[in-house]
């Protein structure tokens, strides 16, 4: 099950909902919630749920086109995680970016692996990709690892450097890159490339949202460095 | 009433400062980032997403200008507090582009207009704009 909710540079809700519409994946449910907005939305003139599932066979997506808001995140991650096991998912990938500063002078964002467990974290190392050793996750991939990692479900978080508040369509779409290549789901992700400018127009205003929501959830500890000694 | 109930304790106080400072801050962040249409089809404008960090020395501007010309960039000092920073776009941009059909406009040009809260040096100012994110740096001004 793959979880791209509003967060840094949109990055996995950009790469998430690129792969539904490229896998032409289906709309299968829905949440809903007291705790979220009054909010439906339209597409093709019919109403929709702005957090909804979609999924075939072989993979489930989750997306939110809405800003979880904070007092309700804890809930919709809990309740994303309990669906997930109750369908038996084999893991959960949440995808996401890690706020880099001088995002603008990287050429090409680097991507890095967060793991519930050493089995995982090694599966992840010898696939390439460098891991965090040490450092904070906020927001909806920090609930969706402590969740998984509560109800033993296996859990990866694949995370590429990009803006924190302007969307990062080139950012999402390495994330999404790596995560085709580590768990062997084909995509091409020349489109979402070539489409980049036009997502940066159209995701103004769900950024402009969702960096309400970061401020409010103090996403800006993921620059701090932890101390365990 | 009785006593028990009239007196509150010192946690019940500190529960009515923290919930009011909780309704300062979120009026305080409601009003950083106002509501309303990130477009102005007047002014045939998109708003533009921008962010400003003040260091000791400097005032740092970004913007994210997607589409745009970077030859067509103006900043400009609007007084000693206020910045508006324009580009025109490769092509203009209609609501129908962006898959909605139920508003009408056209937009040639992105804007984001930033207060800035200490006094800068707007003659030196200094831009760069690298794959549409642009960046202005200002020293500050000395008191």
């Amino acid at each position: 099950m793959l979880i791209g909710l509003p967060d840094v540079g949109l990055v996995g809700l950009i790469a998430t909902s690129y792969l539904i519409t490229e896998l032409k994946l289906e709309e299968i449910a829905y949440m809903d919630s007291d705790l979220l907005p009054p909010v439906i939305v339209l597409h093709r003139g019919l109403p929709h749920a702005p957090l909804r599932i979609y999924g075939n066979q072989n993979l489930i997506a989750v997306i939110s086109e809405l800003a979880v808001p904070v007092p309700a995140i804890y809930f919709v991650m809990r309740e994303i995680v309990d669906w997930g096991q109750a369908k038996k998912v084999k893991r959960i990938v949440s995808m996401g970016g890690i706020p880099v500063e001088s995002r603008q002078a990287i050429m090409e964002p680097q991507v890095f692996g967060v793991a519930s467990n050493q089995e995982l974290l090694d599966m992840v190392t010898k696939k390439g990709l460098s891991v965090i050793n040490e450092g904070y996750i906020v927001g909806p991939q920090a609930l969706s690892m402590r969740y998984s990692i509560s109800k033993k479900v296996s859990a990866v978080a694949i995370l590429a450097q990009s803006f924190y508040n302007y969307p990062d369509p080139e950012a999402a779409a390495i994330a999404l890159k790596e995560f085709s290549r580590i768990f062997e789901i084909k995509v091409d992700i020349s489109k979402l490339l070539e489409k980049g400018e036009e997502i940066r127009l159209k995701a103004r205003d769900i950024m402009k949202r969702t960096q309400q929501e970061m401020k409010r959830m103090k996403k800006s500890q993921e620059y701090d460095l932890p101390l365990y000694v | 009433m009785s006593e028990k109930q009239r007196k509150r304790s010192i946690f019940d106080v500190m529960n009515e400062y923290m919930e009011e400072f909780e309704t300062l801050t979120d009026e305080l962040m409601e009003s950083s980032f106002p509501e309303g249409p990130s477009w102005n089809t007047e002014t045939c404008c998109l708003h533009a997403l921008s962010n400003v960090s003040i260091t000791p020395r400097q005032v740092i501007i970004t913007a994210d200008l997607p589409n745009i010309e970077p030859e067509t960039v103006k900043v400009e000092a609007v007084d000693k507090n206020f910045i508006d920073i324009t580009a025109k776009m490769k092509k203009k941009v209609r609501f129908t582009d962006l898959g909605i059909y139920h508003r009408q406009g056209e937009f040639s040009s992105l804007r984001c207009q930033d207060r800035i809260h200490v006094a800068f040096d707007a003659e030196k100012m200094k831009i760069s704009c690298k794959g549409g994110i642009l960046e202005v740096r200002f020293p500050r001004k000395k008191k």
